[in-house]
């Protein structure tokens, strides 16, 4: 293993005396060790990157005007409702609208690479190729309204193989046969890939009403209908987080992903529908290798 | 001393070389980014699952998604008597909404079928909501829209690829489901079982009767699609969590069909594992515990 003589800047000391040390440290299980051997990578440290973010779901920039007016400062997909009955009172919610938080997005964003930049950093000074089974995790820290994102995985050298492209080491989920595989397959491991989609949901009144279940007096007559609101905010998240990850993809693919979707119900219908997409960004470097039809097995214990 | 005698490779091993093929990832990477062939795809199968797939001749183009959410006004769960349409409607509805919003993602991505659907939904006081994601497949190489109706399946990449191996083809989601009131028993009634460890003939009819209903349009769903049956049937029973006097039944499950001439015997070959059934140490299976 080499280290370089003037690491990067950023990286805390003891983690550069830590590299230097000789012994390797890996968060691999035992099989996964073994897998890594097989195709030739070496292990060379657990690297960490870390960020803790304040985190305010309300940290909305300041809006341009009071409602009915497009959100100031914020940018992507919104999509207005407006009441069908005709009435104006105070309680009355006669405008809705489905909005990107474009900021809490960012705040994520910043969040998540911030940290997976600072693994990178630790993987390359330590002189890593890539790195595999990174696990990422998120989780609220000390207070309401921080949050700590965590990017951990064991940093490899291929063994005689050339550094990557800029010297930024690839990464993947994937660790052990699950690689192996893949690679076999034709997959070269570019990078994780990860985004989140948030969009806001201000209830008209007719969600609210649909949401609360008190549409009855303004039933059309028609029963089951679709909370058309609601519906459109779920689609536009995860329609979001998976526009968002292909224009991140260029050449490549996604494999292996995750597409997670929370609702936060706030009262009156309003809600906040959170899309988290993770997967695997691959690269084809040869044909996919066709495999022989696979023998059907019965277990006899 | 030496050590112990290596583990040999398997007789039957495949002769790939990981080492290799790992060296040719690193040299891929080592340049600028370019695509060798084939076309980009997002998918949340896994690596095997495509293995197995495209040994069949399939591969994976896009992960799509359909929501749906029905509303259920207020009142409907409250007391009554037979079943609650209502609700039955929305979860109907609900369905047949997201599968079709998965037909359109799936055929807008260029797939002949979705396999791997992840089904979630929940049946609440005041709504009733269905979501479905999965990877939308083609064969491989295909353009454009395939001849058969596009398939929606919750069976894995593996039993895609042994039903096909079979003779057999996944048509469509068929769901049903049917929510009921158990009706308050009669004073009488009432009277006479106080004190009893007796059945309780209301909540028995009316599970039969949702049950019933419930299936029954589950078949007819899949009948609706051609297919002959129902594979992977998931169902759940029992009183709703805010309305204990209402009991609902649903079940959902993928529509097969035979498409060969003939059910084509995949001919499993029986293998006995020798590796232990316990995983861990556990110093009582010593002593015979």
């Amino acid at each position: 293993m080499t280290v370089p003589a003037e690491p990067a800047g950023d990286l805390p000391e003891a983690a550069v005396r830590r590299f230097a040390d000789g012994a390797f440290t890996s968060g691999l299980t035992v099989p996964d060790f073994a897998a890594c051997l097989q195709m030739g990578l070496e292990p060379v440290g657990f690297t960490q990157g870390y960020c803790v973010m304040q985190w305010q779901w309300y940290g909305m920039p300041q809006m341009g005007g009071g409602f009915g007016y497009q959100w100031g400062g914020v940018r992507g997909y919104s999509e207005t409702f407006n009441c069908p009955h005709g009435m104006v009172s105070q309680e009355h919610r006669a405008w809705g609208q489905n909005y990107e938080q474009s900021w809490l997005e960012d705040a994520w964003a910043s969040g998540f690479s911030t940290a997976y930049e600072r693994m990178l950093d630790e993987a390359g000074a330590a002189g890593a190729h890539g790195i595999v089974g990174v696990v990422d995790t998120s989780a609220p820290l000390a207070d309401m309204g921080v949050v700590e994102f965590r990017v951990q995985g064991t940093a490899v050298r291929v063994v005689d193989g050339p550094a990557p492209a800029d010297g930024r080491p690839w990464s993947t989920y994937l660790a052990g046969q699950r690689l192996a595989k893949l690679v076999e397959a034709g997959y070269a491991p570019v990078s994780i890939a990860a985004t989140v989609a948030s969009v806001g949901l201000w209830a008209n009144c007719v969600t609210q009403y649909q949401t609360e279940g008190t549409a009855g007096m303004f039933r059309t007559g028609n029963p089951g209908e679709e909370i058309v609101q609601t519906a459109k905010a779920h689609t536009a998240a995860r329609r979001i987080a998976t526009e968002r990850i292909r224009g991140q993809l260029g050449p490549d693919s996604l494999h292996g992903a995750s597409l997670r979707t929370t609702h936060r119900a706030q009262g009156e219908g309003d809600a906040t529908i959170e899309a988290v997409l993770r997967g695997n960004r691959v690269r084809r470097f040869k044909d996919f290798d066709p495999m022989p039809a696979p023998r059907p097995t019965v277990r006899l214990l | 001393m030496t050590g112990p005698e290596p583990l040999g490779p398997d007789a039957g091993a495949d002769s790939s070389d990981p080492k290799a093929d790992m060296r040719s990832a690193a040299d891929a990477l080592a340049g600028p980014a370019r695509n060798a062939g084939g076309a980009r795809t997002t998918s949340d199968l896994s690596i095997d699952e495509e293995l197995v797939l495209h040994s069949i001749g399939w591969e994976p183009v896009e992960l799509v998604s359909g929501v749906s959410i029905h509303a259920v006004p207020v009142g409907v769960w409250n007391w009554g008597q037979g079943e609650i349409g209502y609700a039955s409607a929305a979860y109907a509805r609900s369905f047949a909404a997201a599968v079709d919003r998965l037909h359109q993602a799936c055929t807008h991505a260029g797939g002949h079928g979705v396999v791997g659907v992840h089904v979630e939904w929940a049946v609440e006081r005041h709504h009733i909501e269905v979501t479905l994601v999965g990877t939308a497949v083609r064969p491989v190489g295909s353009t454009g829209i395939g001849t058969d109706p596009v398939f929606v399946s919750d069976l894995s990449g593996r039993d895609f690829a042994l039903l096909h191996t079979a003779g057999w083809a996944p048509l469509g989601l068929a769901a049903g489901a049917s929510f009921v009131y158990a009706p308050r028993r009669s004073m009488g009634a009432t009277m006479k079982q106080s004190g009893q460890n007796v059945e309780l003939t209301n909540f028995t009819e009316a599970m039969y009767a949702a049950r019933e209903a419930a299936m029954e349009r589950m078949q007819a769903a899949a009948l609706a699609l051609g297919g002959t049956g129902v594979v992977e049937v998931k169902v759940t029973e029992g009183p709703m969590e805010f309305a204990r006097h209402a009991v609902g039944f649903t079940a959902y499950g993928t529509v097969v069909r035979l498409v060969a001439d003939e059910h084509r015997h995949v001919g499993a070959r029986m293998v006995l594992p020798l590796d232990d059934a316990q995983v861990g140490f556990d110093a009582a299976s010593l002593r015979g515990g």
